[in-house]
């Protein structure tokens, strides 16, 4: 069997070792555009920031593909996909053939299309190479502006921070991380964002981007007057799936590869998995793409399973994140703000005063999704429940409790929980 | 789930530290334990004067009276080492793994930014922090010893390290 990974980040790994596991001899070829792939994209920021080191970023050591008898093709982008002949076309010319694809591709961080290309100082923050390209230029740059206030663009801001820059974030909405979290929430994080030293403007965008020589010098931002001094800008506008390579072939394709319960695509032998595939949320039951490094872990261990020929489900995807800024730990997933016509029952504890927050999504007796602040210890007890869509009637007094623990649900679920605990470890983890 | 997506099958010698509720006084001994064999000194009043206060792995809850447990009952719970450990999967550092020789689920303490990805998923809130450096420990089963320090210390044998027919057989004995 000759398997054919394209793409060596979360799901691209997650694959490889579910392969191997169950196929020791196999050949299994990894394509990647990016040269020293293996470290972990989430700890970017923190590279930045200078709280982990290039070691520190290695998501596998750097034997992985020696170990795992990789073919490992480094610095090659593929450029299409012949599903009728099972070959893909590299960037120079090499055809690579596979009885069995897995397209673990990723996405790439959206620029702002008034941003002219190749400006000196506009970043986006996804790769090893951007944040090393980023890190040069701090030691000149005195002020930054991060464009998005989601999960990247605040992990930006914070890294920047750290490294004494003067930092803006400018938000499109309201309020910061608004795909994940509430107002409520939203307030917490905000002061500490600005108790932190770091400017944030809402309800604006960028405008035009101010060059000298072709390198940043400034930006123009809506609904103000004065333009913004700064060398660094961070686009972090959310990200697409790269889809470039299915140019032309007969992919069903939404926002992502549309993938089923095992990752494959409608293609023939062809799989999908992370952040270019699309998958059925836990939560919402639609199909979505949810860009996570944790779903793209579990979709890749899924495909290579599948591939192996060792059947396997995935359970769905869910946007669930975990979040930790200097004075804020936030633990946010599934549905967080839901509609109000439909008959969802929200529970809430808000101590603003602590800066703790917790809200929990109920519908139909069932956790749909919720947000914790600053009391995240009962957050995977939650996720449990909203996994196995457990009727909760009997825990509602229950789940908002600091004290709320397993020992909870194991005395209110009955003898039912109390045989899972008993077995469940034994069959998986959940 | 389905047994089709079993992708380990524990051995019927696997062993874990199970709790029986019908000897459990909740007297805590076992976090105290825990914490002393995980500090630097070992003894509890030198503790006191480490730099920070050594943290237990293990935790007594009430169960409460329900139609369950019809007595007041307690119960000690601590990770389980899963056989599919979605820690492993969402670790953002690649610092938690599963050792497939011991069975254990291993956090390296050397590689955690303190994200809390694995208290975001873990299904039995088993992830503990640490104080003072912010990072996220859990029961590490006294290192892989078969001496641990919580079922040692559980001065009416309620804590116990054994099969799960070996748990079965005891509970029911003393029903």
């Amino acid at each position: 069997m000759n398997y054919l990974i394209i793409g060596s980040s979360a799901a691209g790994i997650g694959a490889v070792e579910a392969i191997r596991k169950y196929d020791g001899q196999a050949s299994i070829t990894v394509v990647s555009e990016e040269t020293t792939p293996l470290y972990s994209r989430c700890l970017l920021s923190y590279y930045l920031a200078g709280s982990v080191d290039v070691i520190g970023l290695a998501y596998r050591n750097a034997d992985f593909f020696r170990e795992m008898k990789v073919n490992a093709l480094l610095g090659r982008r593929v450029e299409s996909l012949n599903a009728a002949r099972q070959s893909v076309l590299c960037h120079d010319g090499t055809e690579i053939d596979y009885d069995k694809l897995l397209i673990a591709t990723g996405s790439s961080a959206k620029i702002p299309s008034m941003i002219p290309k190749g400006t000196n100082g506009v970043f986006v923050l996804r790769s090893l190479n951007d944040a090393t390209a980023i890190n040069s230029r701090i030691s000149t740059a005195k002020h930054a502006v991060v464009v998005g206030g989601g999960l990247v663009g605040l992990k930006a801001a914070f890294g920047l921070k750290k490294r004494s820059l003067l930092v803006t974030v400018v938000v499109r909405s309201n309020y910061v991380l608004s795909q994940m979290i509430d107002y409520d929430a939203a307030q917490i994080v905000m002061k500490r964002l600005r108790d932190y030293g770091i400017t944030v403007l809402m309800g604006s965008d960028l405008t035009t981007v101010q060059t000298n020589n072709n390198n940043l010098i400034g930006v123009t931002l809506e609904g103000k007057e004065k333009s913004l001094p700064c060398e660094i800008l961070i686009a972090a506008k959310g990200v697409e799936a790269n889809l470039q390579m299915l140019r032309g072939v007969e992919a069903q394709c939404g926002h992502g590869i549309i993938t089923d319960s095992t990752q494959k695509t409608n293609l023939e032998n062809v799989y999908a998995a992370g952040d270019v595939a699309e998958t059925l949320d836990i939560a919402t039951g639609e199909r979505t793409v949810n860009a996570l490094w944790t779903c793209a872990v579990q979709q890749g261990r899924t495909a290579g399973c599948n591939m192996a020929g060792n059947a396997r489900q995935y359970d769905g995807s869910l946007g669930m994140n975990s979040i930790n800024f200097p004075g804020v730990d936030l633990i946010s997933f599934g549905i967080v703000k839901p509609p109000k016509s439909e008959d969802y029952e929200v529970l809430v504890d808000n101590r603003p005063e602590t800066g703790i927050y917790k809200k929990i999504v109920l519908q139909g007796n069932r956790i749909k999704g919720m947000i914790l602040v600053n009391k995240i210890d009962t957050a995977g007890l939650l996720l449990k429940l909203l996994r196995e869509r457990s009727d909760v009637s009997n825990l509602k007094n229950e789940l908002l409790s600091d004290h709320f623990s397993y020992a909870t649900i194991l005395a209110k679920q009955g003898q039912q929980e109390w045989t899972r605990y008993l077995t469940a470890s034994r069959i998986t983890g959940i | 789930m389905p047994d089709s997506l079993r992708t380990t099958n524990p051995t019927e010698e696997t062993r874990e530290i199970f709790c029986r509720v019908d000897r459990c006084l909740g007297c805590r001994s076992c976090e105290i334990a825990c914490a002393l064999s995980h500090s630097l000194t070992g003894e509890l009043v030198s503790t006191f004067q480490e730099h920070s206060l050594p943290v237990r792995r293990i935790r007594v809850h009430g169960l409460g009276v329900t139609s369950t447990f019809t007595r007041h009952r307690v119960i000690a719970l601590q990770c389980r080492h899963c056989h599919e450990p979605l820690c492993v999967d969402v670790c953002i550092a690649g610092g938690v793994t599963k050792n497939e020789i011991t069975g254990l689920v291993e956090f390296d303490s050397q590689r955690c930014v303190g994200c809390w990805s694995c208290t975001m998923v873990c299904p039995y809130g088993a992830v503990v922090r640490l104080s003072g450096s912010g990072i996220a420990v859990k029961c590490d089963r006294c290192d892989g010893q078969d001496a641990l320090a919580c079922v040692s210390a559980c001065p009416t044998k309620a804590l116990v390290f054994c099969t799960l027919a070996e748990f079965l057989q005891m509970t029911t004995a003393a029903e």
